[in-house]
C-alpha cells in the first residue's frame, strides 16, 4: 500500500464520518430544539462550538441562528468541514484510489456527491432539511455496507476502518465537551426536568440514546451518561470503542509499535476517568486532554504510515 | 410515423454509409439494430439516451477540457447507438494492425542501433535528424523482445471506397481504451435486449491482456510481478483512465513522487511497510517528463534516475522512452516502405495519401492547394494546430503558409477524407453522423489487437473533428459474428 494512498483513504472516512455525524447532529438537535419551553432560546451556537469553528463562522455572520448556523453547517464553502465541503473532498480523495476499492464505491461516493451538491442548497425548510440529512446518512450507511461486504480485509480496508473510528472518538469528545457549556453542572440539588432532557440530547446527537437506555438505563444523568460515552467497549461511537477498534486496525498493519504505545496511553487515561467527579466539574479540561490525546494519535499515524519514504528520498537523493 | 421512415430517408452522399445502402436499405447486419430502434417510441428513445447520461455522471465517467476559464471535466459523451462491422471484415483490419506494430518496432530498434534502413536509402537521413521525438539517450539500447511499442492506438478512417485507412499511430501515451471498455458496459446495461439479438465479440478481456503484455517486461522471474501504472495525476485529461486501468489490473497506481531509484538503480515505490521492488512501470507520462536526470530538469511528474534503472534492464517501462520516434506525421509516411522493407510483406492497411513539405514538390502543390487539404504538425496530438482547408479562412492559410515554409520537416498535407458515416442520436432525430475508429494493439512476446475499438464520433452534422475536446463523441463498436 502507498503511503500517499494510505493517508487518502483515511482522510476520506474520517470526512465522510464528519459529513454522517453533522447530519446526525443537526437533525437530533433540532428534534430536541422542540421540546425546549418556548421562552427559552436554543443555542445554535452550541453546534458551531461543537466543531470547533466558532471564529471562522463569527468573521462571516454577523448572528448564530438557525438559518445562519445551518447555511454554515450543510453547504457553506467557507466552512472547510461543512457537509458540503466534506463530501466533496472524500470524493476528490476517491478519485486518487479508486483502484484500491470496490468499483461500486466511487459511484457510491459521486452519487452522494452530485445528490448532496444539489439538495443541500439554498435554505432549506426543517422538514426538507431532516428528509435531505436522512438520505445523505442513508447513502453513506450503504457504502459503509458495501466496503464491508466486498472489500477484502486488506490494508486499503483497515485505513479506511481507522479514519472512520478516529473521526468518531473526536466526534464524540467534542459533543462531550460541549455539553458542559449547555448542561449546568451538577449541583447536589434534584435534577430539573431539563437537566435530564440536556443529558438525552446528548446522546441522541450521537446516536446513542437507544442503546443507552438498552444497557445503562431509562434516565439519563451526567455521571451515567459520560461513564458510558467515554468507557462503554459495546457501542460503536464510545471513546473507549473507537480506540479499541483502532488498535485492532494496527495490529493488522506493518510495524504498529510506535502507533499503537500512543493509543494504549491514550486508552488508559480514558479508562482511569472519574465519571462522578467530571459530572460535577472539570469535564472541559478533561476532554481538551481526550483531544490532545487523539491528535498525538494521529502524528505518530502520520509519522509512521503517511509520510513513509520521505525521509527515504532525501537519503536516495543523497546516494 | 417519423420512425418507421427513418431507414428509408436515411442516406448522405458521398461519404460511405456503414449502416444503409445508397437506396436506404439497412446492410445485413443492420437490420435487427434499425429493427430495434424503430421499435422505440421517440419518448422511450429519449428516456434511455437521458437513462444513459444519468449512469455516466453516477459513473463519473469523464474527462478533462483545459480552457481559459479552467479545467472542466465533462461527462464523457456517449451515443447509443452502437457501430456494426463484420466479423470476416475485421479479422483482415486487425491482421494489417499486427504487420503495422510489428515494423514500427522494427523501425524503432534499428533505428537506435544499427540505422540500416537509413544506409539503404529507404528512410531519409534529414527525417531521422529533424525528429523532436529522437531520443539520444535511447540509442545501443535494445529493450526486451526489441519491443519500444508496447502499446499502439491506431486511428482508422473508412474512405468513401468502403475500405480502412491508417490515420495515424499513437505510440506514446495513447488513451481511450477505458472509454471502449466502459461504452460497452454502458450498452449491457441499457440495452440488454439488443445485444441479446446478436454475436458480439467481446472487449473485456483487454485488461487481461495488457496485464499479460505487461508482466512479460518483468526484470524478475516470479508469478506476480509488481505493475504499476505512472500517472502525471488527478489534473491529467485522461486520469479516470489510468485509474480504471491499474484498478482492473490490480496494479498500483502511482505517481513520479511515490517512486524512488535506489543506490542499487532498482525502482522502488514508497509504501506503509517502507520501500518496495517494482518491477514494470506502464507509465501515461510523456518521455519530456519521466526523469529529470536526463529529459527536462523541471519537472515534477517523473523519477530521478529512472532511465538510468531502465537501461540497466533492472526495470520495465511501457512503452519504452524513444518510442515516439515512430509516431510522427512525417514518419508516418513511410510505413508502408518500412513493412516491406523489414517483413517482405505487403501492407494491408493502406495510408492515407500524404505529402511531405520537406520535399520541393510536394510543398509546392500543399502550397498551391492549401484550401483542399488538411495540414498537420508532424508532432501535435489530439486535432490541435491543424489546419483543414475546406473550412478554413484566407488569414488561417496565409499563416499556415508561413509555417510550413519556414519549418517544411514539421508539416505534411494529407488530401481532405470523406469519413465514414454511422447512424447517431442527434436533436432531429436519428441521423448520420461521421466517424473514425481506434483499436488499440498490444506486442510483448506476442501480440493482440482489441475486438474493434473506440469509435468517435462528431456529433454536430457534417462535422469531421471527432476529438472529444472538440465536440466529439463516442459509440460502442460491435464486431459482429452474426444475428442470432
Amino acid at each position: 500500500m502507498l503511503s500517499r494512498v494510505a493517508a487518502n483513504l483515511y482522510w476520506t472516512t474520517r470526512y465522510m464520518e464528519r459529513a454522517e455525524d453533522t447530519a446526525r447532529l443537526i437533525n437530533a438537535v433540532t428534534l430536541m430544539s422542540l421540546d425546549m419551553p418556548g421562552d427559552v432560546r436554543f443555542g445554535w451556537s452550541s453546534l458551531i462550538r461543537v466543531a470547533g469553528l466558532d471564529h471562522v463562522f463569527f468573521e462571516h455572520y454577523a448572528e448564530a441562528n438557525e438559518v445562519s448556523v445551518m447555511r454554515f453547517l450543510l453547504h457553506d464553502e467557507k466552512n472547510p468541514s461543512s457537509i458540503l465541503n466534506c463530501i466533496t473532498q472524500a470524493r476528490e480523495n476517491t478519485r486518487t484510489f479508486r483502484e484500491v476499492v470496490p468499483w461500486e464505491f466511487w459511484e457510491g461516493v459521486n452519487e452522494l456527491y452530485l445528490y448532496a451538491k444539489q439538495s443541500l442548497g439554498g435554505d432549506l425548510t426543517r422538514r426538507r432539511r431532516y428528509d435531505v440529512l436522512q438520505a445523505v446518512i442513508r447513502r453513506r450507511q450503504s457504502m459503509v455496507g458495501l466496503l464491508v461486504g466486498t472489500m477484502s480485509r486488506d490494508a486499503a480496508f483497515q485505513f479506511l476502518r481507522l479514519g472512520r473510528n478516529m473521526e468518531r472518538a473526536d466526534m464524540t469528545s467534542r459533543i462531550l465537551d460541549v455539553s458542559c457549556a449547555v448542561i449546568p453542572p451538577r449541583t447536589d440539588a434534584p435534577a430539573t426536568p431539563y437537566s435530564d432532557l440536556a443529558w438525552m440530547s446528548i446522546l441522541k446527537a450521537l446516536s446513542a440514546y437507544q442503546m443507552y437506555r438498552r444497557y445503562v438505563s431509562v434516565h439519563a444523568d451526567g455521571e451515567r451518561v459520560i461513564e458510558f460515552l467515554l468507557k462503554n467497549r459495546d457501542f460503536p461511537r464510545t471513546v473507549a470503542h473507537c480506540l479499541t477498534q483502532i488498535l485492532s486496525v494496527l495490529r493488522q498493519l506493518p510495524n504498529p509499535d510506535p502507533v499503537m504505545a500512543v493509543v494504549e496511553e491514550t486508552l488508559a487515561f480514558v479508562e482511569r476517568a472519574d465519571s462522578a467527579t467530571l459530572a460535577k466539574r472539570g469535564l472541559h479540561a478533561y476532554t481538551d486532554q481526550i483531544q490532545l490525546g487523539l491528535s498525538s494519535v494521529h502524528d505518530a499515524l502520520r509519522r509512521n504510515y503517511f509520510k513513509q519514504g520521505d525521509g527515504v528520498n532525501e537519503a536516495g537523493a543523497a546516494a | 410515423m417519423q420512425n418507421q421512415t427513418q431507414s428509408q430517408d436515411y442516406s448522405f452522399a458521398p461519404a460511405y454509409n456503414e449502416s444503409v445502402d445508397s437506396q436506404g436499405v439497412p446492410h445485413r447486419l443492420t437490420e435487427a439494430m434499425w429493427d430495434y430502434f424503430s421499435g422505440l417510441s421517440t419518448e422511450e428513445l429519449s428516456a434511455r439516451a437521458a437513462e444513459v447520461d444519468a449512469a455516466i455522471m453516477a459513473a463519473g465517467v469523464t474527462f478533462t477540457v483545459y480552457t481559459e476559464a479552467g479545467n472542466i471535466d465533462r461527462a464523457w459523451p456517449f451515443d447509443v447507438i452502437p457501430r456494426i462491422i463484420a466479423r470476416q471484415e475485421w479479422e483482415r483490419v486487425e491482421k494489417g494492425l499486427r504487420q503495422r506494430l510489428a515494423a514500427l518496432n522494427l523501425f524503432i530498434t534499428d533505428i537506435y542501433n544499427e540505422q540500416r534502413i537509413v544506409e539503404d536509402g529507404v528512410f531519409p537521413k534529414e527525417v531521422l535528424e529533424d525528429s523532436k521525438n529522437f531520443r539520444q539517450a535511447c540509442v545501443g539500447v535494445r529493450p526486451r523482445f526489441d519491443v519500444w511499442a508496447h502499446v499502439c492506438g491506431t486511428d482508422l478512417v473508412r474512405h468513401s471506397d468502403g475500405q480502412f485507412y491508417v490515420l495515424e499511430d499513437n505510440l506514446r501515451v495513447p488513451s481511450g481504451v477505458s472509454y471502449m471498455l466502459e461504452n460497452r458496459q454502458l450498452m449491457k446495461r441499457l440495452f440488454p435486449e439488443l445485444l441479446a439479438r446478436y454475436r458480439i465479440l467481446p472487449v473485456d478481456n483487454y485488461t487481461a491482456q495488457l496485464y499479460d503484455t505487461l508482466a512479460a517486461l518483468s526484470p524478475r522471474n516470479g508469478d506476480r510481478p509488481v505493475i504499476v501504472v505512472l500517472t502525471p495525476g488527478i489534473f491529467n485529461s485522461a486520469y479516470f483512465e489510468h485509474s480504471s486501468l491499474a484498478q482492473q489490473m490490480g496494479a498500483e497506481l502511482v505517481e513520479g513522487a511515490d517512486l524512488i531509484v535506489g543506490s542499487d538503480d532498482c525502482v522502488y515505490m514508497k509504501t506503509i511497510a517502507g520501500l518496495t521492488r517494482v518491477d514494470v512501470i506502464y507509465r501515461r507520462v510523456d518521455d519530456d517528463f519521466i526523469d529529470p536526470e536526463v529529459f527536462r530538469a523541471d519537472s515534477m511528474l517523473g523519477v530521478r534516475g529512472l532511465m538510468r534503472s531502465w537501461k540497466k534492464g533492472k526495470v520495465g517501462i511501457a512503452n519504452a522512452p524513444g518510442a515516439g520516434v515512430a509516431d510522427d506525421k512525417v514518419v508516418y509516411a513511410f510505413v508502408p516502405a518500412m513493412i516491406k522493407y523489414y517483413l517482405d510483406e505487403e501492407p494491408i492497411l493502406p495510408n492515407v495519401p500524404s505529402y511531405l513539405c520537406m520535399y520541393e514538390q510536394d510543398r509546392k502543390y500543399v502550397l498551391e492547394n492549401l484550401d483542399k487539404l488538411v495540414v498537420k504538425p508532424a508532432n501535435e496530438s489530439g486535432g490541435y494546430g491543424m489546419l483543414i482547408g475546406t473550412m478554413s479562412s484566407e488569414e488561417q492559410r496565409a499563416h499556415f503558409a508561413a509555417l510550413i515554409k519556414a519549418h517544411p520537416r514539421n508539416y505534411m498535407a494529407q488530401p481532405t477524407l470523406s469519413l465514414s458515416t454511422v447512424p447517431t442520436l442527434t436533436d432531429e432525430g436519428i441521423a448520420p453522423r461521421h466517424v473514425d475508429l481506434r483499436p488499440f494493439v498490444l506486442q510483448s512476446n506476442r501480440s493482440f489487437v482489441t475486438a474493434g475499438g473506440l469509435t468517435r464520433v462528431a456529433l454536430r452534422k457534417g462535422s469531421l473533428i471527432v476529438n472529444s475536446s472538440q465536440g466529439g463523441g463516442s459509440k460502442d463498436t460491435w464486431i459482429v459474428d452474426g444475428v442470432v
